[in-house]
Order: C-alpha cells, then structure tokens, then sequence
C-alpha cells in the first residue's frame, strides 16, 4: 500500500481483480480436481470396452494352401499345401523375402496335412506310405524374418491308410523322442496307434457305434483322447488306454474341430453354423466330456477353426463369413462376410488375419482388451479345468494359456464383508458413545473426550494394520472364546454394578456419578476382560471338545484363518468409530435445546429423552455419519492389506479373510503393464471404488444440508 | 429393589451402557498408545544373558517370551540365542522342564554386527596384524577402545563409496546421456565422440586410484581382529571393523544399560538400515517422510487457501457453493488408494512420460519421471489432503469478526487489499492448524505412496551434494511403508518385529504430535470465537 492513494490505486485496482479471478479459478479448480479425477480415471478404464475394428488390406498373391501360420509381426507367412510344400511370404512391401531352407523336406506330393492349431506344428502323410511331422520357426536375419522347418520323421505308416487325425507329441523321457498319434478310419471303426521312426504301428482298433460317419477328429493335446465329430451330430470322445468312449449330443452334423490356446478346449463346429466349446474333465477318476460354451452361430457351415497363439481368441470360418470369438467370454469380437477356402490364421499379436485362395485375403484387426467384457466381470464364468461356472479373481497365470480370471464378485463381496464386520463393531460403540457424549457426560468431561476421539481419528491406518495383523491376530486366535463370552460377562457385571450403584446415597451420586458414567466403567471393561479369559478355558473344555480349531473344522468344516473377518471388523471398527462418532456427536449436540426441555418438562427421564426425541431428531445427521463411515471402510486399504490373507474368496463366516477392492488395486497394480488389460481392469475397479464413496459421501452432505437448514427453522 | 426398577424403567441402565462404550473406546486408543509406547521403548533396553544348563549342553542368550504350558505345548521359553551364522536361527524354544540350572556369566557379550545379525558369546583375544594384543578379560576394554577407530575406518570407506566414486559414476551417466543426446539430435561427429571418449578414460583412471585408497583402508580396516567364542565352544575371528557395539550385558549396571540403550536409539534415528532393512536405524525413511510431507505442504497450502478464500469470500451463496462443498466433501471422502491410482496414471504415466519423452528423450527406456517419485507421491497426497486445509482455513476465515473487515473497507481498502492486511493475518492460525492437520494425515497415509515412488529401500536419498542437490525424480523410503514391508514382507519377521515396533512407535509419535498441537491451536482459536463445525 502506497502512501500516495492516487498514484497506486490503478495498480491496487487491477491486483484487486486480478486476485478475485484468482481465488474464483481456485475455487472452480477443486470442482475440477474431483471430476478431473473421476474423468482420468473412466478415461484409462474406458477403452476396456471399446469394440474391435477390422478393415480390409489389399489382396495377396500367395496360393491356397493347407496350413498357415504368421509371425509375431504378422508381416510374414509361412504355408504349407499338398502340391507346394513348405514355402514363405512376405506379405508387406516394405517386408524383405524371407529365407526358407527347404533341405529335408519330404518328397513332394503330400497324401494329406493335419494341423493342430496354431503351435506352428504340423504333422503329414506322404504317397510314399511315410508320415512326417514339422515344426515351423521364426528367426531373425539381415533381410527380414526367416522361416525354418524342423522336419521330423519319417514314421512309419502306410499309404493306403485313410488317416483322419494325426498330431505330433514330443516324447519325454530319454532321447526326447517324437512320435506320431495317428487315427485311420476303417469301415465301422476306427484304429489308432503311435507312430515311431523304423518300427511298425500297433493298433488298436475302436469300434464304433452303429450308425455312425465320423467327419471330423483330433487328438487331444497331449494325445491321450481323440476327438470325433460325426455326421449325425454327435461329439464323441475316445480314450485308447481304457478303451472308453464318451459320447455327447452337439444338435448338427459336426463339420470342423479345433481347439483353444493350451489346448484344453475343443472347438466344435456344425453344418449349420453352429459354435460350441467342449472339455474333457476328469474329477475323481470319472471321465466327464462337458459342453462348457456355446458361441453365436456363423453363417454357413464350419469349415475351419485357427486359435489365437497368444490368448483365448479363436477365428471360426465357413464358406461365406467368419467370426472371432473368445472362449472365456463367449463374446464375438468381430463378424464379417468372406469366402475363406482354404487354411487361415490370426497373427500372435491379434492384429491381423490372414486366409490363404484365390485370392489371399488379409485384415487388419484393431482389438483392444479381447478377453473383458462387462459379463466377465459380474456373472458367472465357466472356465477351463472348473466343472461348472464360478466367480472367481485370478488376475495372472503362470503362461497365455491361463486364462485370466476377472470376476469383479469375489472383490466386491470381500468389500463388503470387510465393511460389514467393521459396521457391527463400530456402529453401536459410536453411535451410543456418541450419544452419551452429547447428553450425559459432564461439560469438562466433554472437554477431553473430543480430543481423544480426534487423536483415535488421527491413527494411521498402517500402525492400525500392523498392530491387528501381527499382534492382534495371534492374540485372538488364542482368545477368542474369551472374546466371545466377554459380552454376556460384561453385561452380567454391568447389571451387578447398576444394583450396587442404586443402593449408593444420592448425595454421593450427585457428586461423583453423573455425568462421569464413563470413567466408573473402566474397571468394568477390564474385569468382564479377566473374568472371561479366566472361564474361557472351561467354557472351550464344556462345549468345544478343548480345542475350538478343531472342533470348528471337523465339526463344522470350518478352517480358522489366522488373519480372519474378526480381526479387520476390530481393526477397520476401531478406524471408522471416530469418524460415526465425531459427526453423529455433532448432530446430536445441534439438536435445539428447547426439544429436550419440553422432553424433560411432560416427565420423561434424561434416557428418555435421548432415545424418543434426540436420537430421532437428529437421525438424518446419524445416517449421514454411517454413510461417511460406511465411506471410510470401503475403500480402507492397508487395515485389510495387513489383516487378512488377501484371498479372493466368497465366504461370509468370521473365522476367513477376504480380499477387498481396495487392497487388490495394492496388491496387483504394481505388476500390471502400463495400459494392459490388468491395468485398466483395475483402474475401473478404482472408479468403482469412487463411484460407491461418491454416492454415499454426496448422499451424506446433502443430508447434512438439508439437516442443518431444518435445525434453523426450529 | 424397587427403586432399582424403577431405576430400569427409566432407562439409566441405558445411559450406563453407553457410558460403557464411550469408556470402550476410550480405553482402546489409550491402550493402543500405551501397549506400542512399552513395547516399541523396551526393544533396546539391553536385557541380560542369560546362561542356560540343559541336558545336552549349554546356551547363551537373551530371554524374549515365555508361555505357560497349554494343549500345543508345555511350559517354555523363548530365548534369543543370536549366532545366526553358526545355529541357522535367531530363536530357540526351550522347554522349561528341560532347564537343569541358570545363571548369568559376567563375560558374556552381545555384540552387534555389520552383518549376519548379533553375536552372543565371550571375546577370547583381540590381534592386530594376527599379533595378539590381549587375552581374555584384557581383551575387551582394549576392543571398546579401539572400535570407534576401526568404525572410523568404515565410515570412511563408505562416504568415499558414496560420495566420490558416487560422483565419478555420476559424471560417467552423464557423458554417456551427453553422447546419445548428440545422437538424437543428430550432431554426432567423430570429434565429439572423441572428446566423451577421453573423458570417459579420464574417470576410469581416477576410478582406479579410488579404488587403490579403498582396498589400503580396507586393508587397514582389517587389521584389526577379534577371535569370539559361543556358548558352546565355536569360535569365530571377525574384523573388529564389522562390529557395530559390543555390549557385556550382564556387567555393565543400569547406567551403562541407560548409555547402550541411548546409543542404539540414536543409532535407529541417525544410521541406514541393515539385514534387509531389520537391524540397524531408519533415517532414511524419516528423511523421506518428512521430505516427502514438506513438498506436500508447499503445493497444498496455497491451493487449500485459495479454495478456502472462494468459498467464504468471493462466491455467493447458490449452486456453485453448494457443488464446491459437495466436491470437497467428495474429495476427503474418497479412499485414499483411488487417489494412488489416479497418481499412478495421471502424474506417473501421463505427466512423467510426457516430460520424459520431451526433455530427457536421451535417456530412454530407463525412466526418469515415467516411474513413481517423490514429486509424484507428494503431489498425490496433496490432492488428498486439500480438503482438510480448506476446511480449517473456511473455519478461520468465519471466525474474523465481521467489524474487523468492516472497518478496513470503511478505511477504502479494496477487497483484496482487506483480505490481505486484515483477514489472511487473522486467520493465519486456523491456516496454521489446517497445515498441521494435512501433514499429520499425510504422513500416515501409505497406500497412495506405494503406487506413486515408495520403495523398500532407496540407495540414495532425495536431497544430497550432487547437482541439482533435490531430485524430484527419486524413490524415497516412508515409516508407513517400512512398518508394511519389514512386518509383512521381510523374510526373517520374528527378528524384525523390534524395528516394526520402533518405527510405529515413532510415525505415531510425529503423528500424534502434529496433531496434538493442532487440537491445541484449534481449542485456542474457537474459544475466541465459539464456532462449532457442524
């Protein structure tokens, strides 16, 4: 400030505006900082489910052929076909040729091809009564990539065999030894048997059932079942080694077989179009052949099924069309119309696809995050080696063949769990320690409770944590009876108490007990304490056969978790009773005086007057207090990090942890990739979180507004 | 008996009822206090050693728990025998029933190591040069003695290590960055090249002659040694530079205990941590913390402020107010790890990566901001410590008296001009009260933190001698996140439970403190004015 007035006012002026824009900018900022967050968030969760895109690239010059595969690029092809054998393409311009090695390559033509998905093997059978089998594999060179075929073979078989399905297995054992799992068709039967260089194949003959024109077959990834689709639409599963077939009704003639990545799902295609997923189960001994998905239909019949090699994606394609579906979500990613002939395959990274004819088409596919879907996070899920559908969380496998397992159930019934232990202990011990803080204690009294509560609200959840993790569940895992019986104890003293205290002179009463209630108690709190530690053994002796653990798992099956419900209800309780505690306080003490004298005037006891004319009085302002509680639990992270085992399991008994959303974001998001599919399930989890705390916090304000208005009109 | 109905009907049984949870609660947050006040301060008190006769043989060690004889077990003792190197464990269980005699032998030692967790058991002499200087009981004052120098020695080792060869390697990060710079831009030449080039052979010579002074004071650092001995006969010969403490527990008296436990206190506030982060102190995860909370402050002030300064100032009561108030209320509500994770993808990957790729494109793929930082865990907690600022700040700002501004007004003051001179000043300590309030909530947050920079240990600190001195960029140790990892994630937790301890004790403490003088802040500003929050 000047002294001269004149000479600074302009400049005084403008400062004076400038800051009255500044300070408005600041206020708007913090509406902007809570959308923005809210934005950013929805922003990365966003293209979760953003719909795949696909646009045609030009035609290509490459021959029909019978198998195909692409590199990780996509910018290479390597084909195989009857005529042409074993060749290489570059598919781009800019691509150099690739190298092939054709050395050792097997006379040319071949009798038949059989591929077995997209693992880049291959097994054939020559004119010469020999069958081979091929690897394919990429390598880098100066050029571009360079395509190189492992040949292996020849196995013995003979030429006149009509093979109908035939996979290479890499032998364990000594001398990693290859052989071949060949099934030939006879009239009414089928023989199958196991290939191997310089020695003759002994069969084993299954005999079919009547009536019966197998169409289509495979083996098994391991070789141990062979897979048969037959004419008149039936799904029929062969174990050689018991000799058992398992048989089940697909509803069309099937007319192609595949499978899914790991090879643990078969593909089953009819002459209609119909798709479906089946998986041989195995639960205790019993050999199960279950139909777990059924797909949309396709136009046309199926003629063929390549797997993605990275993840549960699949291309089915009949004469006129094909789709790309996923196995996890039965969800169809991409439909289009095409006259795809011969062999076709997705490229490792799922970003193009490829169908060798006349000519050779090829797509550019844009999928984002394939395997989510909105049903995958909330109902129910049949996964691969489950034997029926189930929620379950189980971000990551040990390889691409596992499917990741995203169900947001588990996690949201964890929250909940965690919330609603913390509720039952916190709720009843704020709420009334709330009311008798506003009505009854003394005024100095007063005076050092609100800091004490604001010093319990002020305790950083981590000590919270670690205290109820590594001190408070080994205690309770001891004493739980004890805690169990320290209610009824507890009460029955009180009781005891009460009848002496009735007996006391007023005079006394006066002087020390009201309004002091609370500090009469302690004794109380502790001695109900030793008292049921002292009759817990005895109790555990009388009802539980001495050990509850065991009681509880043999009699009940029931598991005792050491960092269990009971444990983060105490925890988080003792996290959230402040907060209940200091806003219903408030609520309380703002009810207008003159309700309580009238209360006190017509009659009614101190009691009286606090439960039928405070408590409903001031009950929106107790509601709101619950709802920013409730708030505070849901999203309390390291409380339940530290307290529970963070298994993502469903079940509501106090003895089991949880995980909660919460400490799953802790738990995963330091391993998930930047924008992968993990990380941004989690970041909608994260807005899921928000989404929950901003309703019940906006529902708690508004009540508190609309609360405060009425209070001033009484 | 009647009066005692009529006592029920009335319902004081209520009242006494919730009396008893009031009394609950109040007992759990002092019994909580109290419980971690004992547990955390008995840690370093030196506890004797115990001498322990059982059928097969002998032990040394301190005693750490005792249960009574129960279903799993009989009565026993815990008793931290040390030694890790030579038993394979820290504790053993001994059956009291299997305890023949127990006595406490006045030689015994607790010795603290570098490495390899302590060492109990008796000095048998001290050589220098492998000639021995002292036998038995002579030995021990002479090592005292000579321990601070063969400390000296370490230190001094380890601030070269730091500092210089830390500096050396430093300015060789920086050529090679310097040289692919060039290259980005497309100004490599065969000049410039050569110049990095002889640079570089510059700093690997005087890399060498470091290394030449380093291996002579290690040299000389292991001239000095101590053959011990446990319990049970084994013996060891270890530099007497390895030592950290030698502690004759059980015939230094009170006093010398008070001096031991002094020592190792200031040891856990002062020193680095060792074992994995269970032995030895924790300043960096104090100098983190309070780092970490003082950048915090610097940006959530003036935002709260000015937040604080529209509400009650400038925006006129309507939907705006009301939308603000919602929002910040939203904002204290949401959980804290929502913030981590808009930390993680906001400032980490969005902000971080783009001031990677436009101003350090050189040092790709390494991150430099495109990874959790102090910078961004402090900006995050900002976020999520704004509404208590702003709330105390409003709270202030009501409660300047109304005459006040309107007497500045009245003298021709501008609006800001009163704001300035008159209110601002007067509330300043309800600001005041809101900064502590945000640094005490701060400091105890740990979720956040650990999507957006908190690491387990940081091999250096965020402020040090080398240029630019504060670096932002850096992964910080927290308390909050060393109670987590050290209790939860260590290998050997038994062992580190007395640091886990320690270090809660001591986030409590600042925590509390902060807020205690806050409260008192608070208390002194509304008894002026008789406000209430509601």
């Amino acid at each position: 400030m000047g002294n001269d007035p004149h000479r600074g006012s302009a400049r005084v002026k403008r400062l004076d505006r400038f800051m009255a824009w500044l300070i408005s900018a600041g206020g708007v900022l913090i509406i902007a900082a809570v959308l923005g967050i809210m934005i950013f968030i929805t922003k990365e969760a966003l293209p979760l489910f953003r719909n795949a895109k696909i646009k045609d690239l030009p035609t290509l010059a490459v021959p029909a052929s019978d198998a195909v595969f692409l590199d990780e690029s996509g910018k290479y092809a390597a084909t195989f076909s009857l005529g042409g054998g074993f060749r290489c393409w570059p598919l781009e311009q800019q691509a150099g040729l690739a190298d092939i090695d054709a050395s050792g390559q097997p006379p040319l033509p071949w009798k038949n091809i059989f591929t077995n998905g997209a693992n880049g093997r291959v097994a054939l059978q020559g004119f010469d009564g020999k069958a081979y089998a091929a690897e394919v594999q990429w390598r880098q060179s100066d050029q571009g990539m360079e395509a190189r075929v492992e040949w292996i073979g020849p196995f013995a078989t003979t030429a006149s065999d009509s093979i109908l399905a035939a996979r290479a297995i890499r032998g364990g054992g000594l001398g990693n030894r290859h052989y071949l799992k060949i099934a030939a068709l006879d009239i009414g039967s089928i023989r199958v048997g196991e290939a191997y260089p310089n020695s003759p194949i002994e069969w084993t003959t299954w005999q079919l059932p009547l009536n019966v024109t197998p169409t289509a077959a495979k083996w098994s990834g391991n070789g141990s079942v062979l897979f048969v689709g037959t004419n008149e639409g039936e799904l029929m599963a062969y174990l050689p080694d018991s000799g058992e077939a398992l048989r089940s009704d697909f509803g069309e003639p099937v007319t192609a077989l595949g499978f899914a990545l790991g090879q643990n799902s078969l593909l089953v295609g009819g002459e209609k179009g119909k798709l479906a997923a089946y998986q041989f189960l195995l639960s205790e001994g019993r050999a199960e052949l279950q139909r777990f998905h059924d797909f949309k239909p396709i136009g046309g019949g199926v003629r063929g099924f390549m797997e993605s090699p990275r993840d549960k994606r699949f291309l089915a394609w009949s004469d006129s069309d094909f789709a790309v579906s996923h196995l996890t979500s039965e969800a169809r990613l991409i439909h289009a119309s095409a006259e795809i002939t011969s062999a076709a395959a997705m490229s490792p990274r799922g970003d193009s696809i490829i169908a060798t004819g006349q000519p050779t088409l090829r797509w550019h596919v844009q999928a984002y995050h394939p395997e989510v879907s909105w049903g995958l996070f909330w109902k129910k899920i049949h996964y691969e080696g489950y034997s029926r559908p189930e929620y379950v969380w189980q971000s990551g496998g040990a390889s691409d063949d596992i499917e990741p397992k995203l169900s947001f159930v588990p996690l949201l019934a964890g929250t909940i769990k965690g919330t609603l232990y913390a509720m039952i202990f916190a709720l009843p011990i704020a709420i009334l320690a709330a009311l008798y803080t506003s009505q009854f204690a003394s005024p100095k009294f007063r005076e050092t409770i609100k800091p004490t509560v604001e010093i319990m609200a002020a305790l950083p959840s981590v000590v919270l944590g670690f205290l109820a993790g590594l001190v408070l569940a080994p205690l309770l895992e001891q004493w739980i009876i004890a805690l169990i019986a320290v209610v009824p104890v507890a009460v029955a003293i009180l009781l005891l108490l009460m009848l002496a205290w009735s007996k006391v002179p007023k005079s006394f009463k006066d002087k020390y007990g009201n309004g002091r209630e609370a500090l009469w108690l302690v004794p109380v709190v502790f001695l109900s304490l030793a008292v049921s530690a002292w009759i817990a053994p005895w109790i555990e002796n009388a009802f539980f056969s001495g050990d509850y653990r065991n009681w509880l798992y043999q009699g009940q099956g029931i598991m005792y978790n050491q960092r269990n419900s009971i444990v983060v209800g105490f925890a988080m309780g003792f996290a959230v009773i402040p907060i209940i505690f200091s806003i219903s306080e408030d609520a309380f003490t703002a009810v207008p005086k003159s309700l309580a004298s009238a209360s006190m005037a017509c009659g009614a006891s101190p009691w009286q007057t606090a439960w039928r004319v405070i408590l409903p009085t001031a009950s929106p302002g107790v509601f709101s207090a619950v709802m920013v509680g409730l708030g505070r639990a849901i999203g309390e992270t390291m409380i339940v990090l530290m307290a529970t085992g963070n298994t993502p399991i469903m079940d509501w008994g106090p003895f089991s942890g949880m995980r909660t959303l919460s400490a799953n974001i802790a738990v995963e998001i330091p391993e998930a990739p930047h924008q992968g599919t993990l990380y941004r399930v989690l970041f909608f989890t994260a807005l899921l979180l928000f989404s929950l705390t901003f309703i019940l916090n906006t529902a708690a304000e508004l009540i508190r507004q609309s609360l405060r208005k009425r209070y001033e009109s009484m | 008996m009647n009066s005692f109905f009529e006592w029920w009907r009335r319902g004081s049984v209520w009242v006494w009822l919730s009396g008893a949870t009031l009394a609950l609660s109040l007992l759990m947050v002092a019994g909580l206090i109290l419980f971690l006040a004992i547990k955390g301060m008995g840690f370093f008190w030196p506890g004797d050693i115990h001498q322990i006769q059982l059928a097969d043989g002998t032990i040394w060690g301190q005693v750490t728990n005792h249960e009574e004889e129960s279903r799993y077990h009989p009565a026993r003792t815990q008793v931290k025998i040390a030694n890790r190197d030579v038993y394979g464990q820290d504790f053993r269980w001994v059956d009291d029933a299997e305890i023949l005699n127990r006595s406490f032998p006045g030689d015994a030692l607790y010795i603290e190591k570098l490495d390899g967790g302590p060492f109990i058991g008796r000095l048998v002499q001290i050589e220098e040069h492998g000639q021995v200087l002292a036998v038995g009981d002579k030995a021990l004052p002479i090592a005292q003695k000579r321990l601070s120098g063969a400390k000296a020695y370490q230190a001094q080792i380890k601030s070269i290590e730091q500092s210089e060869a830390g500096a050396l390697s430093n300015r060789l990060e920086k050529l090679r960055l310097d040289g692919r710079k060039l290259e980005l831009q497309g100004k490599r030449n065969p000049r410039a090249a050569q110049e990095i080039e002889d640079k570089k052979q510059d700093i690997h010579k005087q890399f060498e002659q470091l290394q030449a002074r380093l291996e002579a004071l290690r040299n000389q650092s292991r001239a000095l040694t101590v053959t011990l001995e446990t319990a049970d006969g084994n013996s060891r010969i270890m530099p007497l530079a390895n030592i950290v403490r030698i502690v004759p527990a059980n015939s230094i008296g009170l006093f010398g205990k008070a001096g031991v436990y002094l020592s190792r206190l200031w040891e856990f506030v002062s020193a680095d941590p060792r074992e994995a982060n269970t032995e030895g102190g924790i300043f960096p995860a104090i100098f983190g913390t309070v780092m970490m909370v003082l950048i915090m402050s610097i940006v959530v002030v003036p935002l709260g402020v000015l937040a604080a300064l529209f509400l009650r100032e400038y925006a006129r009561d309507g939907w705006v107010v009301r939308t603000v108030r919602i929002s910040v209320n939203n904002l204290a509500g949401v959980p804290s790890i929502v913030f981590g994770v808009f930390g993680l993808g906001f400032f980490v990957v969005t902000v971080g990566g783009g001031i990677d790729n436009f101003f350090f494109p050189e040092r790709f793929p390494a991150p430099t901001f495109k990874t959790g930082g102090i910078l961004w865990a402090s900006l995050t907690l900002a976020l999520l410590t704004l509404p208590v600022v702003i709330v105390a700040t409003e709270e202030a700002l009501a409660a300047v008296p109304r005459s006040q501004r309107e007497g500045s007004l009245a003298l021709g003051a501008t609006k800001w001009q009163t704001l300035w001179n008159v209110v601002i000043p007067g509330a300043s300590q309800g600001i005041l009260t809101g900064l502590i309030l945000a640094m005490a909530r701060g400091a105890g947050e740990v979720a956040p933190l650990m999507l957006t920079g908190v690491v387990k240990l940081a091999p250096s600190l965020p402020l040090d001698g080398s240029f630019p001195f504060i670096h932002l960029e850096r992964k910080f140790m927290h308390l909050g996140f060393h109670i987590y990892d050290v209790g939860f994630q260590s290998p050997n937790s038994e062992a580190a439970k007395p640091m886990v301890f320690m270090t809660a004790l001591l986030l409590l403490l600042i925590v509390l403190v902060l807020n205690i003088f806050a409260l008192r802040l608070r208390r002194k500003l509304r008894r002026r004015t008789g406000g209430s929050s509601f």
